[in-house]
Parts: C-alpha cells; structure tokens; sequence
C-alpha cells in the first residue's frame, strides 16, 4: 500500500468538501428522481422510472432542450467569430490598444443578471434607445422581447455582448503565444496578410479555440440569469425556456423535486455527452 | 497605389474596432446615463448632460437614502459571501493544487485527479442547486449567508485548484527540495518557501473567486430570500410587477457590475488561465 502523506491529506480535505457539498447531494438526487419527492413532503415513498417516463412525451421538456440548442447555435459562433476578427486586428499595431482592450474585457466582469437588465433597458420596446434610434430612422417599434420569434435572439444578443470578450481574450492569448519570426517571415516570402492567417495562425490557433469553444458550448447550455430575467423566465409564452429554467420552475414554482431531478439527471447526461467529446483533447493540456 | 491600398485598410480595421468597442461601452454608460437622468426623461434618447437633459442627483439619493437599508444590505451580503467562499475556494485550492504539483500519486493518477477537478466546472447549477436547497432546509440554513458561502466555495474550487496548481508548477522545485533536505517538513516548505512566491498568482485566485460568487445569481437566488439576498438579486426586484423601475435599476447595476470590473483589471495577467482553468497559458 502507498504511504498516505500529508499531499493525501491536501487534496482528501479539498475532494471531501466538494463531495459533501456537491455529488452527495447529487447523488441523492439520483435517489430521489425515483420516489414522489416534493418540496415540504415527509415521507417519500419509492415509486419507479415513472417521472423519466413522462419526459418521453413531455412537449415543454423536448421544447427545452431544442430552445438550448438553438440559443447555442446562434451565439457560440457569432461570438467566437467576432472575438477571433478582434483578436487579430488587436494583435497588429493598433493606437489606444490598452484603451480599447480595456473596453473589450469590461462585459466580462458585469454579473449576468446586470447584463440581463442591461438587455431590457437597451431593448425596451416603448421608448428604449434601440427602438428609439430605429424610430429616428422611420421604421417601427420593434418586438425585441414580447415576440416569440424574435426573443431567442434578443437572449443570444445579450449573451454575444456578455461572452465574445471572453472568445477575444483567449484567442489572443493563443496568438501571442504564436512567434512572431513566424508572421514576419511569411510576409518576407510575399505571403499575403490572409494566407498568413489562414496557413499559419489559424492551425496555430487550433488547441485554444477547441478550448473556447468547449467552454462556451458547456455555458451556453447551462445558460440561465439571461433568459430567466431578461425576458421573464423563459418567455414570451415558452419561447426561450432552455433547460435549466424548465428545471427551475418545475423544482421551484411546482414544488415537484422529483420530476426536476429526473429532468436534470437527463440533463446532466447530455452536459457528459457534449463534454465527453472535447475532455480527451483537453486533458492534452494538462500533461 | 498600395499606399492606398494601406490606408484604406487601416481604416476599415479601426472602424470596426471602434463599433464594436462601441457595443460594448455603450449600454454600460447608458446606465450611467438613466442613473442621472429624471425618470420622467428616461424615454428620450439624449445623452449630453445638460445639453439634452437636465442631470439629477435625485435617484442616488431615493436609493442611497430611503432605499439605503437594503442596499446596504444587499452590498454587505454580496461581500461577506463573496469573502467567505473566495476564502474556501483559495484556501483549499491552493493545498489540492500544491500536491498535485508537487506529488505523484499512485494509486488515483494526478491526471485523473486534474481531470475530475475539471469535469467538476461542467456540472449544471441548477442541478446542484435542488438536493443542496432541501440538504440546506433540513439544517435550517436557507436564506443563511453560510449556506450560500458553502455552495459557492464548492462551485469555484476547482478554479483555484487548477489555476493554484499551474503557478505552483512554474516554480523551480530546487528551493523547496533544498528546504526539505535541511528537514523542513511539506507544511513549512509550503508555507515559508513556495507561498511567498506564488502570493500575486494566489491573490489573483482570490479575487477571480470573489468575482464569480459576486456575479453567481442561481445559487442565491433558490437559497435565500428576505434576509441573506446578494446584489444580483437586489438588482433582478428591479423589475416590478407595475413595472421596472430603470433608474433604481441603473444605480444597482453600477454598484454591482464596477468592483468587479475593477478588480478585474487588477488581475488581468491571470485572467486568461483563470478562465481556462489553466488549459490556455497568458
């Protein structure tokens, strides 16, 4: 048997918090997804898969998943696009480069929810500044939030503002790290300023941006302050109800514990999946 | 010709720098702009005090004044927990991260170890949230700070234990295998001879950590409500069944959303592996 020494002891203390405070919990979770657990109920009584088996016609838990989707869709490449395009106009010789990069990493420090209300001041429909510029400009007010159609978007906007300075930031870092003799004898060779992006930074750039994108595919699906304030939990109507505020209200607003944890279990299973994919290559960085 | 070429070049790049910088600065100084302005103003587009709208201190005083109470609670909440699970999370990161830098272990490999921490960041909130909120009832700590210190501390550890361990490994490992020739024991090297040196990297996990529980709604939001609520909440009671009340939504926001800008720029080396749990390097 090894000796246990204190380095155990070190991370035994840091595993068993995280333990009691999160997957025991969790674990219990498990457990309790298959009794008829309810907020302020007793006495749980044991009675089977029957709340995964209600999922399986369940048309707000498939709505869910597909708003969550969606939502991801549109913002994960719009912002990774966008913080790649400021990453490397950054990196050239740029004037008030500190300033402007200062503007850039604001957004991410402001709590969701501050960015949530920014959102609903920004977008208000009956007299916000977009509307009203939109109004200057003759056209008509605008259904930013009360539109069914239109909302998914308004989400994913306030989380593009919320998120590319995140993209930009770490492309960035990835480029920096790129010698720069590298670019300098490319454009000695008579490579233009594409080619050089193309053929050199850009498969150069390849291990941070899976990084990016799977961390912002993992939080985009997690994504809850913004939809959850800006637009009213989830609406207009069902409209942008992702996953985990469907999960919220059936936990919290239908005190049904059991039917949320059988939801979230599902849940936790599809965040495995997606993670599943990148974790391997992550790991690389580690080693 | 290609001078032309340069200039015209140089001039889409700063146009477009210059947009998006614009998205990004714009709302916040918006806010600014609604915190100063009448609410009966608060519909127009103006923007130039005084020369658009006449500027008024009245909204910091109804908040600052007759809204002070929960304000001030609200902000001292925000702080006491972000101090306590900043504490946690930095505290035992910084042990777990010193072994796994420092250590190899056999039986559980410290990749693996790595790894778990990890897949830790991808659990779902929300799914934490539900068993913690009945554990939290049934010892009576619900709409308790410790109880939102706790779940906070759990949820950034795994920050810090990456973040802790990457500084640690940068650290030449001769000073600490000299001190522990000379027969000091792994507490006193670690405390005498590697913390001193990782201390800004530390002080960076700190304030990241302090950071995220200042900005973290959902955890707070389901475990507390009269008593224990934090800023992000103060902010979202905003919003109103008669409707939303933008210039004490404004004031709020400021409050909220400028220490931790602040902060951040403070911490702006560490930044990039403190996002990436250490898989991009600054």
């Amino acid at each position: 048997m090894a000796k246990l020494t204190i380095y155990h002891a070190f991370i035994l203390i840091t595993v068993a918090y995280i333990l009691i405070m999160s997957i025991f919990p969790m674990i219990y979770m498990v457990y309790g997804s298959l009794t008829n657990w309810r907020l302020g109920l007793v006495e749980m009584n044991f009675i089977g898969t029957r709340y995964y088996s209600d999922l399986v016609d369940d048309y707000r838990f498939y709505n869910s998943l597909a708003k969550t989707a969606y939502i991801t869709a549109i913002a994960v490449p719009i912002e990774m696009l966008l913080g790649l395009a400021l990453a490397n106009l950054m990196r050239a010789k740029i004037k008030f480069k500190r300033l402007f990069r200062t503007i850039f990493l604001m957004p991410l420090f402001c709590a969701p929810v501050a960015v949530a209300l920014m959102g609903e001041i920004i977008f208000y429909e009956s007299g916000g500044p977009v509307n009203g510029i939109l109004n200057l400009l003759g056209f008509a007010n605008f259904p930013w939030r009360s539109s069914p159609n239109i909302a998914p978007f308004t989400v994913a906007m306030c989380d593009i503002w919320m998120w590319t300075p995140f993209c930009f930031l770490i492309t960035l870092a990835g480029l920096e790290g790129i010698p720069r003799e590298f670019n300098e004898a490319a454009v000695v060779d008579g490579a233009s300023s594409w080619q050089i992006f193309r053929k050199i930074n850009l498969p150069m750039l390849s291990a941070p941006l899976v990084t990016i994108l799977m961390f912002r595919i993992i939080d985009s699906i997690k994504i809850f302050d913004i939809p959850f304030i800006l637009v009213g939990g989830g609406g207009p109507g069902i409209s942008t109800e992702v996953m985990t505020i469907y999960i919220y209200k059936v936990a919290f607003r239908n005190f049904n514990l059991a039917s949320a944890a059988a939801i979230s279990i599902v849940f936790l299973v599809v965040i495995i999946i997606v993670a599943n994919v990148f974790l391997g290559r992550l790991r690389k960085h580690y080693e | 010709m290609s001078n032309a070429r340069d200039i015209i070049k140089s001039f889409l790049t700063y146009l477009f720098i210059i947009i998006i910088a614009g998205i990004f600065f714009i709302p916040l100084f918006w806010m600014v702009v609604i915190s100063i302005k009448n609410p009966i103003d608060q519909f127009t587009l103006g923007f130039i005090p005084w020369l658009q709208f006449e500027p008024t201190t009245r909204n910091w005083e109804v908040e600052g004044i007759r809204q002070a109470n929960e304000n001030l609670k609200a902000l001292m909440n925000s702080t006491i927990i972000g101090l306590g699970s900043a504490t946690i999370a930095t505290v035992l990161g910084t042990l777990a991260g010193y072994s796994l830098a420092r250590h190899e272990f056999k039986r559980i490999k410290n990749i693996s170890l790595l790894t778990y921490f990890l897949s830790l960041r991808f659990l779902p909130p929300i799914a934490m949230a539900i068993p913690f909120y009945v554990m939290m009832q049934s010892i009576g700590l619900i709409d308790n700070v410790l109880a939102v210190i706790f779940i906070h501390g759990s949820a950034f550890i795994p920050y810090a234990v990456l973040v802790a361990r990457d500084a640690f490994k940068s650290l030449p490992i001769a000073m600490e295998e000299s001190a522990m020739v000379d027969g000091a024991s792994v507490i006193k090297t670690l405390v005498r001879i590697a913390l001193p040196v990782v201390a800004p990297a530390l002080a960076a996990i700190f304030i990241l950590t302090f950071s995220f529980s200042w900005n973290e709604f959902l955890f707070a939001f389901v475990l507390t409500s009269k008593d224990a609520y934090t800023l992000p909440i103060r902010i979202a009671e905003s919003v109103t069944a008669i409707g939303v009340f933008f210039y004490a939504l404004s004031i709020r926001q400021l409050i909220a959303v400028i220490p931790p800008i602040i902060l951040g720029m403070l911490v702006q080396k560490y930044i990039v592996s403190g996002l990436t749990m250490g898989a991009v390097k600054a």
